[in-house]
């Protein structure tokens, strides 16, 4: 019998800070961190838009990442070492370790280096193509943080970047699974990173997916609430470390929580860049896969949703959800939204799955008021909860995509 | 008034282009080698430098040129930038 | 242990620089022509170079295959989608294959990308009069192609698009395989689409690593790639569900495998080890020896660095044998597509076990003494058509894929 795949290291960083801990405070509060105001000096934002998103600001990364290494990186480049570095660590393995050189590499992003992408464009538009910058196109393409990750830290397995918007999180720790499982790499890095610019964000906006100023004055997500109108942009990256289950306990680690199933799915009513309207294919989709991995809904008792506060994506997840416990005769046991502390994108939902099913206290639901009927579904409202023992990690992407994972506490 | 020399322009151009944040300038000697060397700088360094010295110094650097002798260390570059200069002149003067 | 499904190909599809669809490709790659040329996907005239390998307007039989897609990678991947599934007989099926019945494993590096340029070039460009227009930027991801295909087949099942440069696709057929052995999905449609684009033209043309003529891989005279576009997608289910429902296998995906050099940003390790790993995983994955493989899809891009790295590579897993080994690269005729490279270079290499042929690359020597493969060049050259054949993709930034596939006997002759 195969030995299972578990995590055991985690190095995340956002505008909460930088590392578990601080994580872990935001989750235990359900506060999210303060919202920075987006540069709109270039003009490319609608004046009654979306201003704020959760950006990691001027922290100092270069003890994870020397000034030297970064001098040509992008930030998802930066930030995903800077992650990678402190999941490294939190693992308790050292960079000489010469597991290294079996350790794949598996990155999510859904934009990629939007930064030096528009920079790039930016010159061959306006100077011409003669002027095109070989820094920025070597760092402006999807695989420029795997890359950079693979490179300084010489992980020599095979290297994967996923590119599947907002499901790309757990499609990726899935496919990190899959190389450790199926013993083409000893070891696997998995994570997210995402930078967001201000043209990123303001072309977000125009697509209407951002939280704009409500009556409240503030511009805040609330997932799953009947008022909810966007999601709030977020930047970071999360990194995970997994291997198998024996070879962590061999070496003596305790792992974080192990991962008993991952899968996706796709809703194909969904338009380009939308969100279709065929919850009861993607609920069926998710519950024959956990029945697949032998383990039943009733199982669950946490579901770490990806709910963001879209209108469509929110009622999609969880109608899916409903869909499926409906078809397995149980009921939907706490849904948790971690995005409404954490924004969308960046890996923020990542970290919070792994942190909840290894023991973290949670919070309340940040910025839910009102019950949506259509749902039927409250959020977590902070009241004393067990630690979890089997946690389901959902997200919808724009798009079509839906992608899941089973995370099981480790006793 | 006083010139900057090319070698300077050079210096400034090789800390700005290739962000070499925190070196001065100056402290590039024109001997030591540039790609290699000290500086950490590499092939894609190089080619970043070519597209910097074609727009900067209105040059073009033909390809089998870059990351060679000419880009050995300052002195060799600075020669070889004050060639391709007088080369585009002459080119110029004969339309 | 059970044993393990063997994974076959059911239908293939294919859209390039030679035309939309299969035997158009065939056709240009067993003349060993190309199709790179001057193109007007965009206005080059300010590039460094001046051809590509553009796909030419489909023809009104196959212009409803594209559908009504947002970006031309969408439409080249949907039509090839189109036509692989008819081959294999699955396009009605595959909506009614519930859960995670069917998937979608894409590779792409430019997705929408030359669509969004119009609206970046109206953002960022000259301030004109002209109005933004945010559609252009629906397909922009590159996981544009994969869904687009998604949706026009009613895919349920996981889909995911893989940007590792171009290692991409073949990643992707990589995970495909996986996902049909573990029973995850039944039928897996692996590929992969791009599109020319200003970023990637001026992007390689900054790295001064593209030929101003067309690619000649491994001769002593090339000086760089060629850019290409297009999409390929391969149908795959096991043996088992082919049989079940009398399909009839073209051939079969014996393995994959993956590594990177961790070497640098852009130039690949000259000692080829990272090549060698990848190569070496993917043969042992499909259970095959170094000398049972009878011809090498290369990389092959025509740059000195990859064809030197190649060779080192070759050299190293096939040892004495590697100088006579035939070796053909499809990037000489179609040239690189990027992300979806490994795609088009599966469905080529489909194609010449079906034929029994190895296509030859275009043009012709003299070999670069340094790297000397054993190039088809001229007319294809006879392989059974049991044969294993190797293909090979490694990428920017250091990630390499190499697929093993076998030939199929009873497909022997005449294309679908």
């Amino acid at each position: 019998m195969r030995s299972a795949v578990v995590i055991t290291g985690l190095g995340t960083l956002g505008a909460f800070g930088v590392g578990r801990e601080a994580l872990s405070q935001v989750l235990a509060s359900g506060q999210p961190p303060r919202l920075t105001t987006i540069d709109r000096a270039a003009g490319f934002h609608r004046p009654s838009g979306s201003r704020g998103a959760f950006l990691l600001g001027s922290r100092d990364l270069s003890a994870l990442v020397s000034p030297a290494t970064a001098r040509r990186m992008g930030a998802p480049s930066r930030m995903a070492l800077a992650a990678a570095r402190l999941a490294v660590s939190d693992a308790g393995i050292l960079e000489t370790d010469p597991a290294f050189a079996e350790t794949a590499v598996v990155i999510s992003t859904a934009f990629g280096p939007a930064l030096f992408t528009e920079r790039l464009l930016s010159s061959i538009f306006k100077e011409g193509p003669e002027t095109a910058s070989p820094a920025l196109f070597t760092e402006s393409v999807a695989s420029a943080a795997a890359s950079q990750v693979a490179l300084n830290l010489k992980a020599r397995g095979p290297s994967l970047t996923v590119t599947q918007r907002e499901a790309g999180d757990w499609i990726a720790l899935g496919e990190g699974a899959r190389l450790v499982r199926t013993g083409r790499a000893r070891r696997a890095l998995v994570g997210s990173v995402e930078e967001m610019t201000p043209l990123l964000h303001a072309i977000l906006d125009r697509f209407h997916t951002l939280a704009t100023a409500d009556e409240s004055g503030e511009e805040v997500a609330r997932p799953l609430d009947r008022d909810r109108r966007g999601v709030v942009a977020a930047e970071g990256s999360t990194l995970l470390v997994l291997e198998s289950e024996s070879e962590a306990a061999a070496r003596g680690a305790k792992p974080l929580c192990r991962i008993v199933a991952t899968g996706a799915g796709f809703d194909p009513t969904a338009p380009d860049n939308g969100f279709g309207a065929d919850p009861e294919g993607l609920g069926e989709t998710l519950r024959r896969g956990i029945e697949r991995s032998g383990r039943r809904l009733h199982e669950i008792d946490l579901i770490a949703s990806g709910a963001a506060g879209s209108i469509a994506g929110d009622r999609l997840e969880v109608l899916a959800l409903a869909t499926a416990w409906r078809a397995a005769e149980a009921s939907l046991p706490v849904l948790w939204a971690p995005k409404s502390a954490l924004g969308e994108w960046g890996g923020g939902h990542l970290a919070a799955a792994v942190l909840a099913v290894s023991g973290a206290a949670l919070g309340p639901t940040h910025g839910y008021r009102t019950l949506d009927p259509e749902l039927g579904v409250a959020p977590y409202d902070g009241r004393p909860l067990a630690a979890p023992k089997l946690c389901l990690a959902t997200s919808v992407a724009a798009g079509g995509s839906m992608s899941w994972s089973l995370l099981e506490a480790v006793i | 008034m006083t010139e900057v020399s090319t070698q300077d322009r050079l210096r400034e151009l090789l800390v700005k282009s290739l962000h070499l944040d925190g070196l001065d300038p100056s402290s590039i000697s024109e001997d030591e080698p540039l790609f290699g060397g000290g500086l950490g700088l590499d092939s894609v360094d190089a080619l970043e430098l070519v597209v910097s010295l074609e727009r900067d110094f209105g040059i073009t650097v033909p390809s089998e040129d870059v990351g060679r002798d000419a880009f050995a260390n300052l002195k060799n570059l600075t020669a070889f930038v004050e060639l391709r200069q007088a080369d585009a002149r002459r080119t110029r003067s004969a339309r | 242990m059970s044993p393990r499904d063997t994974i076959v190909v059911t239908g293939i599809g294919a859209v390039s620089g030679f035309g939309w669809g299969t035997a158009a490709l065939w056709q240009g790659l067993s003349a060993g022509r190309h199709a790179i040329r001057d193109f007007d996907r965009f206005d080059h005239r300010r590039h460094r170079t001046h051809v590509a390998a553009q796909v030419p307007a489909p023809p009104d039989t196959v212009a409803d295959a594209a559908g009504d897609t947002a970006s031309l990678a969408d439409a080249f991947a949907v039509a090839a989608a189109d036509e692989a599934l008819r081959q294999a007989g699955l396009r009605r099926a595959i909506p009614g294959l519930r859960g995670a019945g069917a998937g979608v494993f894409f590779g792409s590096s430019t997705g929408g990308m030359f669509e969004s340029e119009g609206f970046f070039e109206a953002l960022l460009g000259e301030r004109g009069s002209r109005r933004l227009r945010l559609h252009e930027l629906l397909s922009q991801p590159p996981s544009g192609p994969g869904d687009a295909v998604a949706r026009a087949f009613g895919v349920r099942g996981p889909v995911q698009t893989i940007s590792s440069a171009c290692a991409s696709a073949t990643l992707a057929i990589g995970i495909a395989l996986e996902s049909l052995r573990e029973g995850e999905t039944e039928v897996a449609l692996a590929g992969g689409s791009d599109s020319l684009c200003r970023l990637t033209f001026a992007g390689f043309n900054s790295l001064r690593s593209v030929d101003a003529g067309p690619c000649r891989p491994f001769r002593h005279l090339r000086e760089g790639l060629s850019l290409g576009e297009g999409g390929a997608v391969l149908v795959l289910e096991t043996l088992a569900h082919a049989e079940a429902r009398g399909a009839r296998p073209l051939a079969i995906v014996a393995g994959a495998g993956g590594s990177c050099d961790a070497h640098h940003m852009t130039a690949p390790d000259p000692s080829g080890v990272g090549v060698v790993r990848a190569i070496r995983a993917a043969l042992a994955d499909a259970e095959v020896e170094a000398d049972a493989v009878s011809f090498v899809n290369a990389h092959g891009t025509g740059t000195p660095l990859n064809d030197a790295a190649e060779w080192a590579a070759l050299s190293e897993v096939f040892g004495a044998r590697a100088g006579q080994i035939p070796v053909t690269s499809t990037k000489g005729n179609l040239g690189h597509f990027l992300g979806s490279a490994g795609a088009i270079e599966a469905v080529a290499t489909v194609l010449c076990l079906e034929h029994g042929a190895v296509h030859p690359t275009p043009g012709d020597g003299p070999i670069d003494p340094a790297s000397p493969v054993d190039l088809v060049l001229g007319a294809p050259r006879a392989v059974p058509t049991d044969a294993v054949a190797l293909s090979t993709n490694f990428a920017f930034g250091g990630s390499n894929a190499a697929a093993v596939f076998r030939g199929w006997p009873q497909a022997a002759g005449s294309p679908a």
